[in-house]
């Protein structure tokens, strides 16, 4: 059996975390929470933090399980069965929709002439090559590329400071506290992505007392880590482009990378940045690829080359099926809203709750 | 289809560890090795081997025995046996009242204590015998007494101790390991004059009976390191051993890499190095290089005269090395991208030179690279396999003569010449010729991957590099270790960069070592704050 140390766990929880919620982050918070938007990234990440020591609490529990399993030592074999069921498709297409993205992204920046589905194709061969590694290597994968995005992002954030102007931040909570609160609504679903990944990788996890310890201060730190970075992202974008035209930029980020420029010499420099994006969509899309072949495994016993391949289609049919950059974006954004955050947020307060309540009760 | 694959299978994939050549169905003498000795089998045996000599004699004792001196011409030291082991028995010793006693029961005691010499022993087995006489050794048959006695008498000619032509320094020792084991062994032993350096002595080919020595350093090496490289050394079944190469692939973890996974070197002081970070040492009789186990990544851009130089320079040399691996591995690939996909990189005056050398060369830039990188590719085959003046010529004709009439032709542009002259350039800087290769070959896929599809292919293509390395490992230790799992104390003492020796005070943290290495500590400096704490927490 696999196993990844405390260390590769807050690493690689931090880069499935952040995956490629650069991209969307300054727009959303910006568009329900206006100029202020910025300040809701950090607290909303840090609402994900107690549903992930909820969590890891059910693993000193149940060590050596996932949460599929909990839920039918808990709930029941057809219960259990139905939330692995929904786990799987819910992890599945949205995985599916983050590969869309790769293709998007690298399409509608610098390649517009290049078919959409060679891009899919090299996302999948790396997502595929990643799950077939196993989770050792996604662990030391992520140990590797993290560290490049976010040097990466503080590049592209502090090549961009010449172009700043300060007055777009003001007049500061201008609106009021109410923005701030739908601002991390939204935000509250990227770390629900993350518990969801969450999940499936406890089986992998270490499981004496000191190590959980060390897994709950991981989450501390990989939420806030993220947490700063999106904030930082979405507070030079509002400060280049302003609140209006934040709103309106699908990809900030990428935009933000084509205005680099330093003595008239480099310039042009997102398809260098696009290279480490693509190692962060990679990962992202990896990590609902695992979920995906764990939720499998653990509902149907459906495992091997042979299941893998067959994700692999679907994701890929997923991708193709979404191709615009704006639907696309609305896709993501819908499945984040109305299904992530109350699948996530119901099954795992129920949950722990239901185990709390057996375990005071005495319950097996 | 399906039986095809089925073949294809069964011809590729092989258990872990049960690496075995197919072994040609060659005669064997395996049923007489154990049989108890015998002078007359031995000559049957040998005897149509034209290098072995047979000299007879009779020793006169209390009855007059027939006996047979058997060694292999060109391997066994003649003026050893002549002076000392032939002159005693048929001259000096005769009529000696010791030798009056004399019997064929009592023929080996008697002779032992008689003869001069260091290393004589008794033997009992027609295998110990065969095998003594192949090695160099010569061996004294007593009529059909089942007793007889082997001599240690190796004395062949060899190259001698000169400087390694690949591993040459400036600054350092300039000697190299030699064709002789027996050579090699007092080489390292010269270099560590300790107790806990331990030799263990193996015997590989079927055939050749190939002499091989394991070098490590008693607490110091993981022992689960060096019982793995015995085990799997144990389990090589092939009739002939005949250099480094071949054990390298049978015990490489991952034998379809183009990584190599093990190292060499042909310079007992790398050797020495090497043992005292804890790796192990396999040496093999009849070639002077050495494989130094477990191997990572990085230790394939340093080289020994990183630690005879000042830590500055040092570090200075190693990130050049570094940008020079990474020149050779992408710049064609991304001279390629860049020119067809992504132009905007490019500063506009550059963008107009470039596009002004360009003009009238008939081929996109992908293929005009890939005519140039196999041109390159053949002049460096050619210039390897002729002799050293020849191989010289092959280059300038090449590199000046050619490549200036396909500028002139039209055929390539200038600033293609020029990246891969960089590249040619850039890979000498790699100092390992194992990586080097690796880097020649995977220059190609990412050439086409940039031709393709720009950036994201050279990005799609480094990932899978990328992947791939964090796949492997080496007897157990991560290949990308220590960048990969994170050891911050190993990448900023011996990594990337160098630090002064009086701030090594710990061992690498790739392996798991017992003991803290004591020599990183400046005179007087006190024991407290920079003593090295003994294990090393490296897992693998």
């Amino acid at each position: 059996m696999e196993r990844i140390s405390t260390h590769q766990f807050m690493i690689l929880g931090a880069a499935v975390l952040m995956g490629t919620t650069f991209f969307p982050v300054a727009a959303m918070v910006t568009g329900v929470g206006g100029r202020d938007g910025w300040m809701s990234i950090l607290p909303g990440y840090a609402a994900g933090i107690p549903y992930g020591l909820m969590v890891l609490s059910l693993v000193e529990r149940y060590p050596h399980k996932n949460l599929l399993q909990i839920s039918e030592t808990l709930f029941g074999k057809w219960i259990g069965k139905i939330i692995g069921i929904l786990y799987i498709l819910i992890t599945g297409y949205f995985g599916g929709l983050l590969l869309g993205q790769i293709g998007d992204v690298f399409q509608s920046s610098i390649m517009p002439i290049t078919p959409i589905s060679l891009f899919y194709l090299g996302g999948l061969l790396l997502i595929f090559y990643l799950v077939s590694s196993g989770i050792e290597v996604f662990a030391r994968f992520s140990e590797a590329i993290f560290p490049i995005i976010v040097i990466a992002l503080v590049l592209n954030a502090g090549l961009a400071i010449p172009r700043i102007e300060q007055g777009e931040l003001l007049p500061i909570l201008s609106e009021g506290f109410k923005p701030l609160f739908w601002g991390g609504v939204k935000v509250l679903p990227f770390a629900m992505e993350y518990i969801l990944f969450l999940a499936g990788i406890l089986t992998f996890l270490p499981t004496s007392k000191q190590e959980l310890g060390q897994l709950k201060t991981g989450v501390w730190r990989a939420v806030f880590l993220v947490g700063i970075l999106d904030t930082m992202v979405a507070l030079i974008q509002i400060l280049v482009f302003g609140p209006t035209e934040t709103i309106r930029l699908v990809y900030g980020l990428l935009v933000l990378g084509k205005m680099v420029e330093l003595s008239r010499t480099v310039s042009g420099v997102e398809s260098i940045f696009l290279g480490v994006w693509l190692g962060a969509g990679v990962i992202k899309s990896g990590a609902f690829f695992f979920t995906s072949t764990w939720g499998l495994e653990t509902v149907f016993g459906l495992k091997g080359l042979k299941w893998n391949l067959a994700l692999g289609v679907v994701f890929m049919g997923i991708a193709l099926g979404f191709t615009r950059s704006i639907n696309l974006v609305m896709e993501i954004s819908l499945v984040d809203n109305y299904l992530i955050l109350p699948f996530t947020s119901v099954w795992i307060l129920t949950l722990w709750g239901v185990s709390r309540w057996k375990k005071g009760a005495g319950v097996q | 289809m399906r039986s095809w694959l089925k073949m294809l299978k069964e011809l590729t994939i092989r258990p872990k560890g049960e690496r075995q050549i197919r072994k040609s169905p060659s005669y064997s003498f395996d049923e007489d090795l154990n049989k108890p000795i015998s002078g007359q089998t031995v000559k049957e045996i040998l005897a149509s081997s034209s290098d072995v000599v047979f000299r007879e004699f009779f020793l006169q004792g209390k009855e007059r025995i027939p006996c047979m001196l058997v060694a292999v011409d060109g391997l066994a030291d003649k003026n050893l046996l002549d002076q000392f082991i032939l002159k005693p028995l048929m001259v000096d010793l005769a009529g000696h009242p010791e030798l009056a006693q004399v019997t064929l029961a009592n023929v080996v005691d008697k002779t032992l204590q008689s003869l001069p010499g260091l290393e004589i022993k008794k033997i009992s087995k027609m295998g110990e015998a065969i095998n003594a006489i192949l090695s160099g050794d010569a061996v004294i048959f007593f009529g059909d007494s089942t007793e007889a006695i082997d001599i240690g008498a190796r004395g062949w000619a060899n190259s001698g101790v000169n400087e390694p032509v690949s591993e040459s320094v400036v600054k350092g020792p300039h000697e190299g390991f030699t064709e002789t084991l027996r050579i090699n062994t007092s080489l390292l032993r010269r270099k560590i004059k300790h107790p806990s350096l331990r030799l263990i002595s193996l015997k590989l080919g079927n055939l050749t009976n190939t002499d091989l020595v394991v070098a490590y350093i008693d607490k110091i090496a993981s022992p689960d390191i060096v019982s793995e490289v015995l085990r799997r050394l144990g389990k090589i079944k092939m009739d002939g051993m005949l250099g480094s190469g071949y054990i390298e692939e049978m015990i490489e973890d991952n034998p379809y890499s183009p990584f190599p996974q093990i190292s060499y070197t042909e310079r007992p002081d790398i050797l020495a190095g090497k043992l005292l970070e804890g790796k192990v040492g396999i040496m093999i009789d009849g070639t002077p290089i050495i494989l130094v186990v477990p191997a990572v990544l990085t230790q394939f851009l340093n080289v020994n005269e990183d630690y005879y130089e000042r830590a500055m320079t040092a570090i200075l040399f190693r990130f050049v090395r570094y940008v020079g691996a990474m020149v050779a591995v992408l710049a064609p690939s991304v001279y390629i991208a860049v020119t067809t996909f992504h132009q905007e990189i490019i500063p506009t005056d550059l963008l107009m030179s470039i596009s002004a050398g360009r003009q009238g060369v008939p081929f996109p830039a992908l293929l005009e690279a890939l005519i140039m990188m196999t041109v390159l590719e053949i002049l460096q085959e050619a210039g390897l396999r002729l002799p050293k003046p020849i191989g010289q010529t092959i280059g300038i004709v090449g590199a000046l003569i050619i490549g200036d009439a396909a500028v002139k032709a039209g055929l390539v542009s200038p600033l293609m010449v020029i990246i891969i002259g960089l590249t040619a350039v850039a890979s000498y800087a790699i100092p390992y010729y194992d990586l080097s290769l690796a880097v020649r070959l995977l220059r190609f896929p990412f050439m086409i991957l940039a031709g393709t599809l720009g950036f994201f292919g050279v990005s799609v293509g480094l990932y899978m590099v990328a992947i791939h390395l964090l796949n492997l490992r080496s007897f157990g230790v991560p290949y990308l270790s220590p960048i990969v799992p994170l050891r911050i104390r190993a990448m900023l003492q011996d990594t990337f960069v160098r630090a002064p020796w009086w701030a090594l005070k710990r061992r690498p943290q790739l392996i798991d070592v017992e003991e803290p290495r004591s020599g990183g500590k400046r005179e007087g400096e006190g024991e407290g704050k920079g003593k090295g704490k003994g294990k090393g927490k490296g897992k693998g």
